[in-house]
């Protein structure tokens, strides 16, 4: 019973130990689906936002780090579209497509993403631009800005829930074409995986690297993906916290148990000459090995268990930490010489009465 | 003329308002082998309890190997049984869970120190080398008995206490365990063995007999 109430802890405990230490990871990498979280941007000129030329873009390029999983400059035009008899002002973003569709993967595409960055045939349109001007993809639409204009085939259809959806996304140097711009873009959005310090550590490098330019991070996103980090951390503490408390209890009940059946061993010890703290010594050792046995067992169970809930719950891999192991091990057996401690108990009983049967 | 070794001197015990002991007085010399006999109730088991330091006497003392029993403290008690006393039990007491060779090897933990290889050459010498791993469960009531025996004898304790050693043994393994019995007591070793058989109390060197916790009569056996 002992070693199944500690198999049991330990998976438990296992298990959430290693979506702990996997929790920062993984899910500051799954939050990057939702976009980008830090934006490179030219300090405004007088009233209009200021452009940044595309060498800057790569300097940001060679500052590339594990942690920069992806990054994709914008150029905004506020031109007209027109679609048959429909027409709307709407706003042209140019874009990398491959790269916004790395740092976006949460939007939901009706249709095809545009391929190659430098396609000057196609485009993609948000949601409401599409209801409005009447598209679906393979109708086409002409864009217009400042006297320059596009006739662009839709491939796709994007609903983003945000202002994408009113947006018309068009490859990065035909953008730069309309507006007349040459090289620029309005800004740059950069995805950042880690924790908020390692975020802000990407930015300080940025900010040295890039003078003349702003390097901000996205702080709503950022801090909504802190709390809700810390609160999966608390909790996943917590309960590894009233995992531990309830192991105790079902391996005190056991050992308590264990005590009763063992009464007539401690009497037959007592009387073989042991004394109480030998006796003790020798349960403490079987506590041990239990706490060892059932860690192992119970550290298998758990990070299968993690792969699971990980897989289910977060809809993310876990990978095994093997730190968890040697930490199950000690948290397992300190509660089973915890359990053990009611044996000391049987230190009042009398061998005489043991062997005469009483 | 040789010291006794144990030395009982108007001992009795009370539980409960029942005489189980009543001024009972006897010497034992070093390497005699004694049956303590009478009919069941007569205080034999009382008798061999208070000598293996598991029960106290409520009046007189008893003396073994210079060392007044009554008086030691419950850790002294200890050590003395660890130390001095060799127990052998009708129902042979071994630990369910351990093998032939950890129940020897749990005596000798109790006294100093674990050595598996003196342990086995104890099981070796009541002819139990191929039962060394074991369990009791495993083993007959015979083999049970000599593995009682070998932890009995493995820290070569001043006195064997053997409280009906073959009381729950058939006809073969009662003889293999009373032959073992008696090469100890040809080695030296001093024995005090509770039985209800003639035959086996004629075997010791006296026997000591007691009716209602009191001493009736010993009997110097002739060889």
């Amino acid at each position: 019973m002992a070693l199944i109430a500690v198999i049991s802890g330990a998976a438990v405990c296992a298990a959430l130990l290693n979506l702990d230490l996997d929790a920062t990871n993984k899910f500051t990498r799954e939050f990057r689906v939702f976009g980008a979280n830090v934006v490179v941007s030219a300090p405004q000129t007088g009233d209009a936002a200021g452009t940044m030329d595309v060498g800057e873009i790569e300097r940001i390029e060679q500052l590339r780090s594990p942690q920069i999983v992806g990054i994709a400059p914008y150029l905004y035009l506020s031109a007209e579209a027109q679609a048959g008899e429909n027409k709307a002002a709407v706003i042209v973003t140019g874009t990398w497509f491959d790269a916004a569709q790395q740092m976006n993967s949460s939007w939901k595409v009706d249709g095809n993403w545009v391929s190659g960055r430098e396609n000057r045939t196609d485009c993609m349109v948000g949601e409401q631009v599409a209801a409005r001007l009447g598209l679906v993809p393979s109708h086409s639409v002409k864009v217009q800005y400042a006297g320059r204009e596009a006739v662009l085939r839709v491939v796709g259809v994007i609903t983003a829930g945000s202002s994408e959806d009113s947006q018309i996304f068009i490859a990065l140097p035909l953008a730069q074409e309309l507006g007349g711009l040459g090289a620029r873009a309005s800004l740059v959005q950069i995805s950042v995986r880690g924790s908020a310090p390692e975020v802000e550590n990407v930015i300080g490098r940025l900010t040295l690297a890039l003078p003349g330019l702003q390097v901000r991070p996205l702080h709503q996103l950022a801090e909504a993906e802190g709390r809700l980090l810390e609160r999966i951390r608390g909790l996943l503490f917590a309960t590894v916290v009233l995992i531990l408390a309830l192991t105790s209890l079902g391996v005190l009940a056991a050992m308590a148990g264990l005590a009763l059946e063992r009464r007539g061993d401690v009497g037959l010890m007592k009387a073989l000459g042991g004394s109480v703290q030998k006796i003790m010594r020798f349960f403490m050792a079987e506590a041990t090995v239990i706490g060892f046995v059932g860690g192992t067992i119970g550290f298998a169970i758990g990070m299968l268990l993690s792969q699971w809930i990980g897989q289910r719950v977060f809809s993310v891999s876990i990978t095994p930490h093997l730190i968890v192991l040697p930490a199950t091990l000690a948290l397992m057996v300190l509660v089973s010489l915890a359990g053990a401690l009611p044996l000391r108990l049987l230190g009042r009983v009398r061998p005489s009465e043991i062997l005469r049967g009483e | 003329m040789m010291a006794a070794l144990v030395q009982v001197e108007d001992i009795s015990k009370t539980y409960a308002g029942l005489r189980a002991l009543d001024s009972v007085s006897f010497e034992v010399l070093a390497g005699e082998w004694i049956a303590i006999m009478g009919p069941s109730g007569s205080g034999k088991t009382t008798l061999i309890n208070i000598l293996g330091g598991l029960d106290r006497p409520t009046g007189g003392c008893a003396i073994v190997d210079s060392v007044d029993v009554g008086t030691l403290g419950e850790r002294e008690l200890t050590r003395y049984r660890a130390e001095k006393i060799g127990f052998v039990f009708q129902q042979f007491h071994l630990v369910p869970y351990l093998s032939a060779l950890e129940n020897v090897m749990l005596a000798q933990y109790f006294h100093s120190i674990a050595d598996e290889a003196e342990a086995a050459e104890a099981l070796k010498r009541v002819g139990l080398s191929e039962r060394l791993n074991h369990l009791p469960s495993q083993l007959s009531g015979g083999e049970q008995q000599r593995v009682a025996l070998a932890r009995a004898l493995i820290n070569h304790p001043k006195i064997i206490l053997a409280d009906e050693p073959t009381g729950n043994l058939d006809e073969a393994n009662e003889r293999i365990v009373l032959e073992l019995l008696q090469e100890l007591h040809q080695a030296g070793h001093t024995i005090l063995l509770v039985t209800h058989s003639a035959e086996i109390g004629r075997m010791a060197d006296r026997r000591i007999e007691l009716a209602h916790g009191r001493l009736m009569q010993i009997v110097a056996n002739v060889t």
